[in-house]
């Protein structure tokens, strides 16, 4: 089967006043559709800008990135701002919902972007809101939400035009710990009942443990790929770690 | 309402305090100018109107002839069958009376003292139909009833001057259509002010009989038409110069034609308007443009978001454009509202002015309530604001999306 999402040799180089910073270093990765994928490993690994990479909003520097079977890294920013808007759904770590927008706007956001009727708009937010547990909320601002509600309604926002990959970078970073396994467990919970991809940047090992397959990052390089379920390892990149 | 209208009409309210501030000064900006174009626009028709019944008229009939040569004689230049000219004038529609004037230049003594002078001569009964007052300040109007053709208004100037006053009898000298000097004895039975101090320093008005046989001619110099309103100028001399209604020979000026200080003083002032505007428009780009540019930098990271979304760029330009002109709007309907509200107190509290360089009456503070000022003032500043917005707005959407999302 192709993989969904498919990162060949990628490096990501930093140019600094003198010389450059590398970011991540001939990295390679294979997505399956349907994945629930944990991408881990210490601060400055190269975590975000996989994720970065692979949701169409920096390029690399080399190596090649296929996302559906679309090389995305020969695409114009316009065919990559069309790629994000249809395909790709994004949760940040600092829940980045648009303050004036109540909830339900904010989740209703990505579909104004593709021209969906209002019916059917208004449909997709109040289930996307329900998925999520927030119908109650959905004329609620942003300010008068919890961390937990805000980061929740990024999560609607990020399926609701109905991705087939959803990208969370550190999405439980600023959440306590109660409120950040309850939304793993609904990211885990979407992505088992909808077939949406997640992929999602963490290092916080308890996190991981709710992982179908985990990649850990260091200095850039993929150094492990293992899925948990299974227990084993499946493949390790040949990191010199 | 369009949700991206409601987005962008969201994040102009996001910084009240200074989403005030910019309205504050575009408010302030538009009001200003709506009070000065105002005030423009009644000193304008004012001087306007005044001009006209001062005894310039709406129209005026000449011979042709007064515009091709210099006359040797006194009225040489003149109309000879003024009455049927004026008869025919006189069934236009809008046309409420039609005066034969004399303009004429000679001296006038008291016995002790001589002085030059300007001379008018009128009919004060087709003068007072076309509601051309004289301002008398002392004495009275010509009497439309007296058959004494020897009957003098004079200016105040003039009259200060030789000491006169009501009631005294002054003699005129002036050269004849013959060009010979004549002389007749004239009663002064009022002062008259024009609210020119130039004109009221030489100003003698008579009855045209007085005029004739003092010059001794039947012509005058031209004929003065009066109407209902003064936009009806120019299809009442559309009517009367359209075909061979008047007969050749004959040449028809409009008032604006012939109003040289008015054209000047209109012309001035237009300028000062225009310069007020540019310091308008400099005003409000200065202020709005920092204020938009530090909207766009508190916001972005919201930027990244969007974009990352899948926003196009263009969206973003539009939403900065639109928040701008949104805040523009609403400062034009604050400054309007602001400006009409001034002027209506302007109006009610009946301030004058001191009186401009040569006139002798001050200048109410009036301010005309123009739609078509309010429109363009608001216009400008909208368009000002827009303008002022696109900077911000391509640097916001052309931003890294990385780093935008980075941003603290």
């Amino acid at each position: 089967m192709d993989a969904l999402v498919s990162v060949e040799s990628v490096s990501r180089l930093y140019p600094l006043d003198r010389g450059s910073v590398t970011a991540l270093d001939q990295a390679s990765l294979e997505i399956q559709a349907g994945e629930f994928l944990a991408i881990t490993g210490p601060s400055g690994s190269g975590k975000s800008t996989l994720l970065n990479l692979i949701g169409c909003i920096d390029t690399p520097t080399s190596g090649r990135i296929v996302i559906a079977g679309v090389d995305v890294t020969s695409m114009t920013p316009g065919q990559a701002s069309a790629l994000r808007r249809e395909r790709i759904g994004f949760v940040f770590q600092n829940f980045n919902l648009i303050p004036v927008l109540t909830a339900s706007e904010n989740v209703e956001y990505p579909l104004l972007l593709q021209k969906i009727s209002e019916k059917e708009r208004s449909q997709r937010v109040s289930e996307a809101l329900a998925s999520v547990g927030l119908a109650n909320r959905a004329r609620h601002r942003p300010d008068l939400l919890s961390g937990g509600e805000r980061q929740r309604v990024a999560i609607a926002r990020a399926i609701v035009h109905r991705p087939s990959l959803v990208l969370a970078d550190e999405p439980t970073a600023n959440l306590d710990t109660r409120t950040a396994m309850q939304l793993v467990d609904l990211m885990r919970e979407l992505n088992r009942r909808l077939g949406v991809t997640f992929l999602f940047s963490t290092h916080d090992q308890r996190l991981l443990d709710h992982a179908d397959r985990i990649v850990r990052l260091c200095d850039g390089r993929v150094v492990e790929d293992f899925s948990v379920q299974e227990g084993a390892h499946e493949q390790v990149s040949a990191a010199s770690h | 309402m369009s949700k991206f209208l409601q987005l962008a009409i969201r994040n102009v309210f996001r910084n009240r305090r200074r989403s005030l501030m910019t309205l504050f000064i575009v408010a302030g900006g538009v009001a200003g100018l709506l009070l000065v174009g105002g005030f423009f626009s009644f000193m304008f028709w004012a001087l306007r109107e005044s001009t006209i019944h001062n005894g310039l008229g709406h129209l005026q009939v000449f011979n042709s002839a007064h515009f091709e040569r210099d006359e040797v004689h006194a009225l040489e230049n003149g109309l000879s069958d003024y009455k049927s000219v004026a008869s025919k004038i006189a069934g236009t529609p809008h046309v409420r009376g039609v005066a034969p004037r004399i303009e004429f230049y000679g001296m006038v003594s008291n016995g002790s003292k001589s002085s030059i002078f300007m001379g008018n001569a009128i009919d004060p009964v087709e003068e007072r139909r076309m509601e051309f007052p004289s301002r008398v300040s002392a004495g009275k109007e010509f009497s439309s009833t007296s058959t004494d053709n020897n009957e003098a208004l004079l200016g105040a100037g003039l009259a200060r001057s030789m000491s006169v006053k009501p009631g005294d009898s002054l003699t005129v000298l002036a050269v004849t259509a013959d060009g010979a000097l004549n002389g007749i004895d004239i009663d002064v039975v009022g002062i008259v002010t024009t609210g020119f101090k130039e004109m009221d320093d030489r100003l003698l008005k008579v009855r045209l009989p007085a005029a004739q046989r003092l010059l001794q001619t039947d012509r005058v110099t031209n004929l003065v038409v009066g109407l209902d309103d003064t936009n009806n100028t120019e299809a009442v001399y559309q009517a009367i110069t359209s075909g061979s209604a008047l007969g050749p020979g004959l040449t028809v000026k409009q008032w604006l034609e012939l109003a040289a200080y008015y054209r000047q003083v209109r012309l001035m002032f237009s300028g000062i308007f225009l310069f007020l505007g540019v310091i308008v428009f400099f005003m409000v780009v200065m202020s709005s443009a920092n204020t938009l540019l530090m909207a766009m930098f508190e916001r972005t990271r919201e930027i990244g978001t969007m974009l990352a979304m899948g926003t196009p760029r263009s969206w973003l330009v539009r939403l900065f454009l639109l928040e701008a002109g949104f805040t523009g709007l609403l400062g034009a309907i604050a400054g309007v509202v602001t400006g009409s509200l001034i002027g209506v107190i302007l109006n009610r509290a009946g301030l004058v002015l001191p009186p401009p360089p040569g006139n002798t009456s001050g200048l109410p503070l009036k301010v005309i309530h123009e739609p078509t000022l309010m429109l363009a003032a608001s216009l400008l500043v909208i368009l000002t604001l827009t303008l002022a917005s696109v900077m911000p707005a391509i640097r916001g959407s052309r931003m890294k999306i990385v780093e935008a999302l980075a941003h603290v």
